[in-house]
């Protein structure tokens, strides 16, 4: 028992030992809830941080598994962002279970991206489960909205700059060039969707609420009965109805964790075009990994609209 | 005469305009001269006005710019210095939150679990109490309906309250009793990566003792943890310490010290010889699809005879999860549990004797979940009784259907084989091999439930 002992506390000092002092000292590690809010810090943070991401990106961001692997990123980071407006609820007990003060909701570490976001869907009447796995303060999806970008870095920055207060000015400065970067990526993008105007666009869950109103794309329905519930033979059958008494065309939007036998099932019934996003997600790194990433989806739905 | 007086009406009229030319020359010349004075004092003025426009210009240029598309700017306010120990040990306000609290908002969650079950088995069975739900045989009855409040006391504590509600068999009767499930704080910003928990709580002893009831893999705990701990598991009051290594792979431990009142295994109900206990949890993913956790746990305290009793236990859990899959498609799990307990045991002659029993049973079970709503799977059971001779084992298929997150259903069969029969009370029946049938609704209100591994 004493080797035992002996052996661990060895593990212990050797593990610690072995951490480089200087770029410990110099860079923030961060641990981002989701692969977008990785790939912002990365921007703003550029060489001063060390980011993370707890989901990776072929994982539904709703419902991770609170897995202990987990809790080893949070043990020895600096600060934690989080999605918030609980997309990523399950980060709480990946928190709790990472016995990590520093980053604990109201510790200096905690950031919340969500902050100065304006939310829609928010639901002005009661809701309840009746409705599926609502989310009351809603829709939580914003990171997926390239124009929603400067303000959620901008959260980021003030997160950053709380533990970093040094390091302020670089933080925005690499801001202001990311931002710089992402306004002629935003026109780029409106060119490369405009032939989806006119379409009617059917998405597996609904997420893609604030991409669609800075596109100015049209959603059509939503493969999922209600949030987080399957989707039973007859929402299916008024779906396929409503598709095919559409007069235009019709695209089929879903990510990469859910049901593309049954997208595909509806396509070849209604004669729907299938884009599948957030493919790439989680696969850049590096401050134009956000950028490249909603390169990636604009692609897919631009070729599906071909 | 007349000369003179021609000659001085000429040289008055002559005179008079130079003179008012002269006046009007002087006049003019002064409010020149304040023209120019005001003129000079605007500029000044102008000038002072256009010196601190421009350096507040150049104070504004210094400054970052906010970019021209942010829909809007956030001035995050800086967040709370970390606690010092110095902190921690100062007196302060726990709900200063109040202040902030919106319309309808409420400061914690709170959620509602609702666990019913029901059996059928044969009539012998009831009779002797002996099926797995002792005294509630060929019954449907609410196992948990569970209310529970959870969330932040204050920056540095979290705090959970479940209070539970059950038809429970005891002295040979049947009655719902209201008690008191768990209530604990958990101190969550300690140094050094620890955290401590105080209260009433399910200790964290091998794989399922911590789950409640409703989240249980199976409809009814694995038969070594009932003969082992007792039908409600282990639940004490006292303080448990857990530490997270800071190392690259997942290494938690934990110590705890209780009262001891668990009357299966320990009884003794004193802290001053009180229950200790101890785990050790480590966890691998071996790439994105397989993720496996081991752990060791042990626990030591003493009967009401004061007698020792010391529980040790090692488990297993692997789960294989495809990529992009939003559930584990296999799961295997197993969990052994060894007891060293002095007993009192009468001899022939009626004397009592000082003896050690030391027994042994585990379980395992193997599940897969192909599609988001639909759950099979199987248990198999093994175990000696913990301080009587005899020894039983058994299997229980089942399968599980979830039409949300928050509703299940669930069915097994169970078949149960002891190696000597089970009398009930006024020896009105006996059972030795029997088969059960379980079904389960559960259902879940209010806050979502975290998904542990």
């Amino acid at each position: 028992m004493r080797r035992l002992i002996a052996i661990l506390l060895l593990a212990v000092l050797a593990a610690a030992g072995t951490q480089p002092a200087a770029d410990a000292a110099a860079k923030l590690r961060v641990i981002a809830t989701i692969p977008d809010l990785k790939a912002l810090t990365e921007a703003v943070g550029g060489d001063l941080v060390e980011v993370e991401s707890l989901a990776r990106g072929n994982q539904n961001p709703h419902d991770l598994e609170v897995r202990p692997s987990l809790m080893v990123k949070l043990r020895r980071a600096d600060a934690v962002i989080v999605n918030g407006l609980e997309l990523d609820q399950w980060a709480d007990a990946v928190i709790r279970g990472a016995n990590n003060a520093a980053v604990v909701p109201g510790s200096p570490g905690y950031i919340d991206a969500s902050r100065g976001v304006p939310v829609i869907d928010v639901p002005t009447t009661r809701v309840d489960r009746s409705m599926g796995d609502v989310h009351p303060y809603g829709n939580p999806h914003y990171t997926l909205d390239p124009g929603l970008a400067p303000t959620v870095t901008q959260s980021i920055v003030e997160g950053l700059a709380r533990l970093a207060p040094e390091h302020r000015a670089t933080f925005e400065r690499q801001r202001q060039a990311f931002v710089a970067r992402l306004e002629p990526a935003l026109g780029r993008w409106q060119t490369a969707l405009a032939p989806l105007k006119d379409a009617r666009i059917v998405v597996y869950h609904n997420n893609l609420g604030y991409f669609f109103k800075r596109f100015g794309l049209t959603q059509l329905g939503t493969i999922e009965d209600r949030p987080g519930i399957p989707p039973s033979p007859a929402h299916l059958a008024r779906l396929v109805r409503e598709m095919k008494e559409t007069r235009t065309r019709v695209v089929i939007v879903l990510e990469s964790w859910s049901d593309q036998k049954l997208a595909g099932r509806l396509a070849e019934e209604t004669g729907a075009r299938v884009a599948i996003i957030n493919t790439k997600l989680g696969t850049f790194s590096g401050p134009e990994a956000y950028i490249n990433s909603v390169d990636a989806n604009v692609t897919a739905l631009a070729q599906a609209a071909r | 005469m007349r000369a003179r007086i021609v000659a001085a009406v000429v040289a008055v009229l002559v005179g008079l305009p130079a003179w008012a030319v002269a006046q009007e020359a002087d006049t003019l010349r002064r409010e020149i001269e304040q023209m120019r004075q005001q003129m000079q004092n605007a500029q000044r003025e102008y000038q002072k006005t256009l010196d601190a426009l421009t350096e507040r210009l150049q104070r504004l240029e210094a400054r970052p710019r906010q970019a021209a598309t942010a829909p809007i700017v956030v001035q995050a306010p800086p967040g709370p210095a970390p606690p010092t120990l110095t902190d921690l040990a100062k007196p302060h306000q726990p709900f200063s939150l109040y202040g902030e609290r919106r319309q309808g908002q409420f400061l914690l969650d709170f959620g509602v679990v609702g666990d019913f079950v029901g059996n059928i088995t044969q009539r012998n069975v009831e009779k002797a109490t002996g099926g797995t739900f002792a005294g509630r045989e060929n019954r449907f009855f609410p196992r948990e309906v569970e209310l529970m409040f959870f969330g932040q006391i204050d920056p540095y504590a979290r705090g959970e309250v479940r209070i539970e509600a059950a038809e429970e068999f005891e002295d040979g009767a049947r009655a719902t009793a209201v008690n008191l499930a768990e209530a604990h704080l958990t101190l969550l910003t300690l140094p050094w990566g620890t955290q401590a928990k105080l209260g009433f709580l399910r200790n964290r002893f091998g794989l399922l003792n911590e789950r409640h009831r409703e989240a249980l893999p199976q409809t009814d705990q694995p038969n070594v943890l009932t003969q082992f701990l007792g039908e409600e598991g282990l639940r004490e009051s006292g303080a448990e310490v857990s530490w997270v290594a800071p190392l690259p792979f997942y290494l938690e431990a934990l110590a705890g010290v209780f009262n001891g009142d668990n009357e299966d295994a320990f009884g003794r109900g004193s802290l001053k010889a009180p229950l200790v206990t101890g785990r050790l949890r480590t966890f691998f993913e071996l790439g994105e699809a397989h993720a496996l956790q081991l752990g060791v746990s042990g626990a030591s305290g003493e009967t009401p005879d004061k007698r020792r009793s010391t529980l040790a236990g090692v488990d297993l859990k692997y789960k294989l999860t495809p990529e992009g899959w939003r559930h584990a498609l296999l799961t295997v799990a197993g969990e052994a549990l060894y007891s060293n307990r002095r007993v009192d045991v009468f001899n022939d002659a009626g004397a009592g004797e000082d003896r050690t029993r030391k027994r042994f049973g585990w379980y395992a079970y193997a599940e897969v979940q192909p599609w988001q709503r639909w759950v099979g799977g199987v248990r198999y059971d093994w175990t000696q009784f913990p301080v009587d001779p005899g020894r039983e084992w058994a299997v229980e298929p089942y399968i599980a259907f979830l039409p949300s997150e928050f509703l299940r259903f669930r069915l097994a069969y169970k078949h149960t084989d002891r190696s000597h029969r089970v009398t009930g009370p006024d020896d009105r029946g006996s059972a030795r091999v029997f088969d059960e049938i379980l079904f389960q609704a559960t259902f879940f209100l209010g806050a979502h439930p975290a998904h542990p591994f």
